[in-house]
């Protein structure tokens, strides 16, 4: 019996040819990434690229089951593909790559044209967004999957007609700035962070160290005291770990971090000048005695559960102390090297509430009880390996579909899964593409190829070589990259200049153009500078009016739903009569011509 | 590749703006090197009230957007040891409309925020504290405060 005679049964012998001369490109080999390049080399595909960026890490192995402990350092995309050989039924050619995806050199626009689909399997908006708007300019399919605890979703685009990534607002997690973390906290949950994700990880956490984003940090502020003290209290602290095997550790951590650390910051002047200092807690001479006495009576250990008791300053040195004094038994006796904060470890809760309660006391912020500070310190979602396994699943499942014979896209389904008790999986139709969506709803994209003797035309050419191709009627502007306009009614300055001249017009570069008479719809081209002479090639397309649609109004708010991250839902706009055309500018200049 | 919604967005306040501002204000995006606009950096400048102490004159600020507006508020910065009690040293304004976490709100445009902060000149929040100088004067010492503002008014007093 063949290795693919159940393929063959249930995908039909026609439908798993066309997979098996399939090229599918995945984005991200981590926690989706894993399980779902196992459902892909399962279910037949001919070729898959795989792109990450990342190295593996030991908080990795817990659920990312394609690496193992001696693939720790090594790039993820080359071990993915390494790893799946020995399950490799279909000779499936792999083909990894080690980079981001957003790289426009490694990766540009024309790379993407080679796949027949594209499989989001990512952590990031950023990146997620990135691919969702190359899918939108090659039009080429793109499965998208999320997870975030026991949610999750996936969701098909088939560009132009189905919901894009960007028709439905996301909500963007709340961060703080470093400097309100790590320097100037003012709210409970600020000292919280700094405890769970700070100073829990660099005492006890091997894996996950968190380095101090320098670029973040160097945005931020621009005191570079602040960001040296910063930088050195980190470097401080992994010195501090290496005590850890010595019985006065928990003593050092005390005097470390609420005494030195904040003599250090109160010397920084300017950061207290309109704010209260920080107090020194001044434990060796007012809080060791009376907390050794604490110590030394058992009894005083139904302290440590008692999670609704407002603690006093000792009682809360108690309970740090002793959660210190526990997890560096974990560490030394037990080899434990990498504890991971969980909520229900009563000796990292204990660790992170009281290191909290310590802060804010230094900080003058209002203490709080464990049980609150446990809710705000669960708060943040763990990665789920079911979760994954179950996306997965469903990523590669919904996208068999497209490779039926009688497929359309109206069928596309998009799917959520749950830990609630009636929604643990439920399915909906995508929904047409949003008008309101910048990314698809509002604009067409098609590819400009130009050969760079081109490049002597002038803006004011390039200006009528558009309107003229796509039939704007009147004035249009016309920008660049992040935000550089070169030409608009109230800036003609460019007019006569050489496209050469404009140093942003160049190759991976996008032009928007919109109509400044709001009549059609916005058009992206990107630039693909091509050899050979007098290529100057415009994609055909076809605009389509320009949806109505004002600024957001006032009550409209985020969409902060708390389910799945990318909610299905779609909001008709009514269409409303165009304003009456005002000028004529451009269009004279054509009659001139 | 940068999110469309903000550059669209951008231009749109452009247009917003060229269609209808507020009398005596100004807004436009800066200039780069290669003769462009960047619409992500504008120079604005602000009238105080007339009838105020802030009066007769026009502030500049630098209005700075990221790529993430909408969603995020712009920045905006009066120049560096402006005299205001929520005008942080650097020059960066204090106020609830451009806070994130507070009042900001994808809606609100180009021409309310310049609105707010011109009502913010005479309108000091005494709560929120950005610089201690002018936080203080205005505070305890009212007559410095005035002659300060008035001083600064000189400074930036319209040519005509
Ligand atoms: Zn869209």
């Amino acid at each position: 019996m063949g290795k693919d005679t159940y393929l063959r049964k249930i995908l039909g012998p026609e439908r798993l040819s066309k997979i098996r001369a399939s090229k599918v490109l995945m984005v991200g080999a981590g926690g989706i990434g894993c399980e779902l390049l196992k459902d892909l080399l399962l279910s037949g595909f001919g070729e898959i690229h795989i792109i990450d960026l990342d190295t593996i890490t030991l908080s990795n192995l817990n659920r990312q089951f394609l690496f193992l402990k001696e693939d720790i350092d090594k790039l993820k995309s080359l071990i993915v593909a390494k790893n799946v050989q020995s399950f490799n039924y279909f000779d499936c050619k792999l083909i990894p790559y080690h980079g981001n995806v957003m790289d426009t050199k490694a990766f540009p626009l024309e790379w993407y044209n080679q796949f027949d689909y594209i499989y989001n399997a990512l952590d990031n908006l950023e990146a997620r967004r990135y691919v969702n708007k190359i899918a939108l300019f090659l039009r080429k399919p793109l499965m998208e999957s999320g997870t975030t605890g026991f949610d999750g979703q996936v969701q098909p685009i088939y560009p132009y007609e189905t919901e894009c990534f960007d028709c439905l607002e996301k909500a963007t997690p709340q961060t703080f700035p470093v400097c309100t973390i790590r320097s100037t906290p003012s709210k409970p949950v600020h000292c919280i962070v700094w405890a769970k994700e700070f100073l829990f990880q660099q005492l006890f956490s091997f894996s996950t160290l968190q380095e101090v984003l320098q670029d973040q940090l160097r945005g931020e502020t621009d005191d570079s005291e602040e960001i040296d003290r910063i930088n050195k209290e980190a470097n401080e602290l992994f010195a501090l770990k290496s005590l850890i095997s010595q019985e006065d550790f928990p003593s050092q951590v005390i005097r470390k971090i609420y005494d030195e650390d904040i003599e250090k910051s109160l010397r920084l002047e300017t950061l207290w000048k309109n704010r209260e200092k920080p107090q020194v807690l001044d434990f060796e001479n007012t809080y060791k005695g009376p907390l050794m006495d604490m110590l030394s009576d058992a009894s005083n250990e139904s302290i440590l559960s008692d999670d609704a008791r407002s603690c006093t300053l000792l009682e809360i040195l108690y309970i740090f102390w002793v959660s210190i004094v526990r997890l560096q038994k974990r560490v030394n006796e037990n080899q434990e090297l990498d504890i991971l904060f969980d909520k229900d470890d009563e000796d990292t809760l204990n660790f992170v509430s009281a290191a909290a309660n310590l802060r804010s006391h230094a900080f003058h912020i209002d203490l709080q009880t464990k049980f609150d500070i446990k809710q705000i310190a669960g708060n943040i979602i763990p990665a789920i390996a079911t979760t994954n396994a179950i996306i997965s699943g469903f990523s590669d499942l919904a996208s068999l579909n497209y490779w039926n014979s009688n497929f359309e896209t109206k069928h596309a389904k998009t799917t959520f899964i749950s830990i609630k008790e009636n929604k643990r999986a439920t399915s909906a139709a995508v929904g047409p593409p949003s008008k309101k969506c910048a990314s698809c709803g509002q604009v067409s994209r098609g590819i400009a190829n130009i050969s760079k003797d081109m490049l002597k035309m002038t803006v004011q050419d390039l200006l009528l070589k558009i309107i003229k191709k796509y039939g704007y009627g009147d004035d249009i502007s016309l920008l660049l990259g992040q935000g550089e306009l070169i030409y608009d009614y109230d800036f003609d300055d460019n007019l006569e200049s050489k496209l050469a001249d404009i140093k942003s017009f160049k190759s991976n570069e996008i032009l928007l153009i919109q109509d400044e008479e709001d009549n059609w719809e916005n058009l992206e081209l990107y630039l693909n500078f091509v050899d050979g002479d007098s290529i100057f090639d415009l994609p055909d397309l076809t605009l389509r009016p320009k949806p109505q649609v004002e600024l957001p109004k006032e009550d409209e708010d985020k969409n902060d739903d708390n389910g799945p991250e990318l909610e299905a839902g779609f909001i008709e706009i009514d269409d409303e009569d165009e304003p009456p055309a005002k000028k004529r500018k451009i269009q004279e200049e054509i009659e001139i011509l | 590749m940068s999110l469309s919604l903000c550059k669209v967005r951008l231009q749109e306040e452009r247009k917003q703006w060229r269609k209808d501002h507020p009398f005596g204000f100004y807004a436009r995006p800066k200039k780069t090197a290669d003769g462009t606009l960047d619409l992500t950096r504008w120079d604005a400048g602000i009238p105080g009230k007339s009838n105020s102490l802030w009066a007769e004159a026009t502030y500049p600020v630098t209005i700075t957007f990221s790529d993430e507006y909408p969603s995020k508020p712009p920045k905006v910065m009066f120049p560096p040891g402006f005299w205001h009690p929520n005008v942080y040293p650097s020059g960066t304004v204090c106020l609830s409309i451009l806070n994130e976490s507070q009042d900001w709100r994808p809606a609100i445009t180009l021409k309310q925020i310049v609105l707010g902060i011109q009502e913010l000149l005479t309108n000091p929040n005494p709560d929120s504290p950005a610089q201690e100088p002018a936080w203080k004067a205005f505070s305890k010492d009212r007559a410095t405060y005035e002659k300060k503002v008035k001083e600064q008014a000189k400074k930036y007093a319209n040519a005509t």
